[in-house]
């Protein structure tokens, strides 16, 4: 790519409760460039028509057309994004975004509404090892929306109301149902909302924590997914790494951070792989692929 | 007793759209048929034809077609059929299939099959042969002793034995008797079957987005219970409907898959690759359909059961089923890579699958030697969820567009 010259390309990344959109301009030689950022919750919408709204609402504010792409990349639920070029997997998106939104971290908390996953990457943002939750939806965001609204509480008070915890109460970290078995009892004993709301925190931050010691992480971690903007999680966290039993349990030090895009990662990371990713295939002159 | 086997239909718009979803239903319908309905049919089509079931992988269905029978595929339960009676046969450290197709056998499903036969493709198969003759006495069940010697002196004498030894007992339970002009005809129809399946493939490796991996497969394995010039309408009326589609390219990776050849993955599996980015150009589902590469050569005047037996011979896939040298099937898998211009292999093998799983560290030294990408899982017949397969086949995927074959 000569120096004028520049790629446009997109990152759409669907989950499981919001379509979140990034558009980037990248140009040879310099940092690149963050155009528009969308995020649209599909409650109840049909997924592909979201995918297309919040697509739509991006080049809007970007100030560009659907036909002025160089690479339009997907992750996280690919079949919905009919207009992709091609498909990153979470892991590898979630990875270089977090990577540009903190050029120091080398490890992400990916913590989505139906999973949790630790990602361990390296300077460039290449993927180098991964753990994710099982099944259960006990350290998903899913599942602390399901309790913030069994609470009456709205969501964006949740991280505030957790941190005002004084005595909080420990719940199940092994099972989404025996949890909110443990919150109905919580409730009808007259525990204080703060301390469910805390006790919730801490034991899907135990959860959290375990995967990232599995993957052998270090240095700065960065929170991304729905869950990141959750001041009450991301202390709660910290809470769990200083604790003496988990000090002694982990092989090294590691400083939890977050970033207000952090729920774009994956979007980021995706409209950024896709600008390498077209770079490549320029320089491999296959460019026929992305036609 | 039955599953739900489609868990992720496609849109009904985009359904509408394709031109080929008619024909992909039908198929489906084919495949899904644990009941061999489309075989009832035929009978009744045929009096007195009999329906000759056939286990994985690689029977001569031309010779059976020319006694006036119906070869019929049978590829176990897949994830349809819960298995209650079939694990009472079979240790616990074996593949799936045999359990499922005795389970299915045991539940009357293959009651409309007038005889079995058992190919060999490992011990396990050649002992359900054993037990089919046990468990069903009065139906026809033999062991198909395919040659691991090629040479025309020793195994081509012993393989046409084989077959006038199939064509004899057969004929005996009420088929046709082997005639030259019939066989003849029978290699014809099957010939033109595997061009169409040749096309097929050829439009998958130049055009991977206009065909997938599993509807290819899903084409390729309604036929297991159609005669072969059926079949063949089929698959050519699909290419000129796929031919149709408005598809455009994909930046995916390509692959060549390695290992399905006995026991097939649920199809969702194919699919869960395909969502995970991947290509799959060139693959050995349903092996027995393409066991001889290319077409079965018939000479002018020539005798079609040699015809079949030099074929077998020597045209025969490097398989793990096939005993040939160790670096022979390296360097074939490593030559089939660079002529599909794959960038990686994905060894998928069913659980406890012997001949798959004692070839993948030679295939692998292979890969490894020539700097091709690999990566490798196992799945059995029955497997239900794909998240572990997805995120190391996505993992896999993104690392071979994004960094190549470097560490």
């Amino acid at each position: 790519m000569s120096p004028d010259q520049h790629h446009l390309t997109a990152g759409i990344d669907p989950g499981s409760s919001a379509v979140k959109v990034a558009i980037v301009r990248s140009r040879a030689g310099q940092d690149p460039e963050i155009l528009a950022t969308t995020m649209q919750r599909i409650r109840r919408r049909y997924v592909h028509k979201v995918v297309e709204a919040a697509f739509d609402e991006a080049c809007l504010k970007a100030g560009v057309k659907a036909g002025d792409f160089d690479y339009i990349a997907s992750t996280g639920d690919g079949d919905a994004v009919a207009r992709r070029t091609g498909h990153f997997y979470s892991m590898t998106t979630h990875a270089r975004g977090s990577l540009f939104l903190d050029q120091e971290a080398r490890a992400v908390l990916d913590i989505g509404a139906l999973h949790a996953r630790a990602i361990r990457f390296d300077h460039r943002g290449k993927v180098l090892g991964h753990r994710m939750t099982s099944q259960c939806a006990s350290g998903s965001g899913q599942f602390l929306e399901n309790i913030a609204r069994y609470l009456g509480v709205p969501l964006e008070e949740v991280g505030k109301l957790s941190e005002e915890a004084r005595k909080p109460e420990g719940v199940s970290s092994i099972c989404a149902v025996l949890a909110e078995t443990d919150v109905i009892n919580m409730v009808s004993r007259g525990i204080s909302t703060s301390d469910i709301l805390k006790g919730i925190h801490l034991s899907i931050a135990g959860r959290l924590v375990r995967l990232l010691r599995a993957i052998r992480a270090e240095g700065v971690v960065l929170l991304s997914g729905g869950l990141a903007a959750d001041t009450g999680l991301l202390a709660a966290i910290r809470e769990v790494l200083n604790d003496d039993r988990t000090k002694k349990r982990f092989h090294a030090k590691v400083e939890i951070r977050t970033d207000p895009d952090s729920i774009l990662a994956g979007a980021l990371g995706a409209a950024l792989v896709a600008a390498y990713r077209y770079e490549q295939l320029e320089r491999m002159g296959r460019l026929e692929v992305v036609a | 007793m039955l599953r739900s086997l489609v868990t992720t239909p496609a849109e009904p718009s985009e359904q509408a759209a394709d031109p080929a979803a008619t024909l992909l239903s039908q198929a489906t319908a084919l495949v899904e048929d644990q009941g061999l309905k489309a075989v009832a049919e035929w009978k009744a089509r045929h009096p007195g034809g009999l329906a000759i079931g056939h286990m994985p992988i690689y029977v001569p269905r031309p010779l059976i077609e020319a006694l006036g029978c119906l070869p019929v595929a049978i590829y176990g339960g897949g994830d349809q059929v819960d298995i209650i009676r079939g694990d009472s046969y079979f240790q616990s450290y074996i593949c799936h299939i045999p359990r499922s197709t005795i389970e299915l056998g045991l539940a009357g499903s293959y009651d409309i099959l007038d005889g079995m036969l058992f190919p060999s493709i490992c011990d396990v198969i050649r002992n359900m042969s054993g037990m089919w003759q046990l468990l069903f006495p009065d139906r026809y069940a033999a062991y198909v002793d395919l040659p691991q010697n090629f040479s025309p002196e020793v195994g081509g004498k012993f393989y046409r034995h084989e077959l006038e030894r199939i064509a004899s007992e057969l004929a005996k339970r009420g088929a046709l008797t082997l005639d030259p002009a019939a066989l003849r005809r029978s290699i014809e129809a099957e010939n033109k079957r595997r061009e169409a399946i040749a096309r097929i493939d050829e439009v998958r490796r130049t055009e991977p987005w206009r065909v997938r991996a599993s509807e290819a497969y899903v084409m390729v394995r309604a036929g297991g219970q159609l005669p072969a010039a059926e079949h063949t309408a089929m698959l050519e009326e699909f290419l000129e409907k796929v031919g149709e589609r408005e598809s455009r390219p994909m930046d995916n990776v390509r692959v060549v898959l390695v290992g399905s050849f006995c026991e097939q993955p649920p199809i969702d599996l194919i699919r869960t690759l395909e969502k995970a980015g991947c290509d799959i150009i060139d693959d050995d589902f349903l092996l027995g359909f393409r066991f001889i590469e290319g077409a079965i050569p018939l000479e002018e005047g020539g005798d079609p059961l040699e015809a079949l037996v030099r074929a077998y011979l020597e045209r025969g896939v490097a398989t793990a089923s096939r005993y040939i040298g160790e670096e022979e099937k390296g360097a074939a898998l490593v030559e089939k890579v660079r002529h599909c211009s794959a960038d990686g292999v994905v060894f998928a093998a069913a659980s406890f699958c012997d001949p798959a799983l004692l070839d993948q560290p030679m295939l692998e030294a292979a890969l490894d030697k020539a700097a091709i990408p690999f990566t490798s899982f196992k799945f059995a017949e029955n497997t239900g969820q794909f998240q572990v397969i997805r995120e190391q086949a996505g993992a896999f995927s993104d690392s071979v567009k994004l960094w190549g074959a470097t560490k």
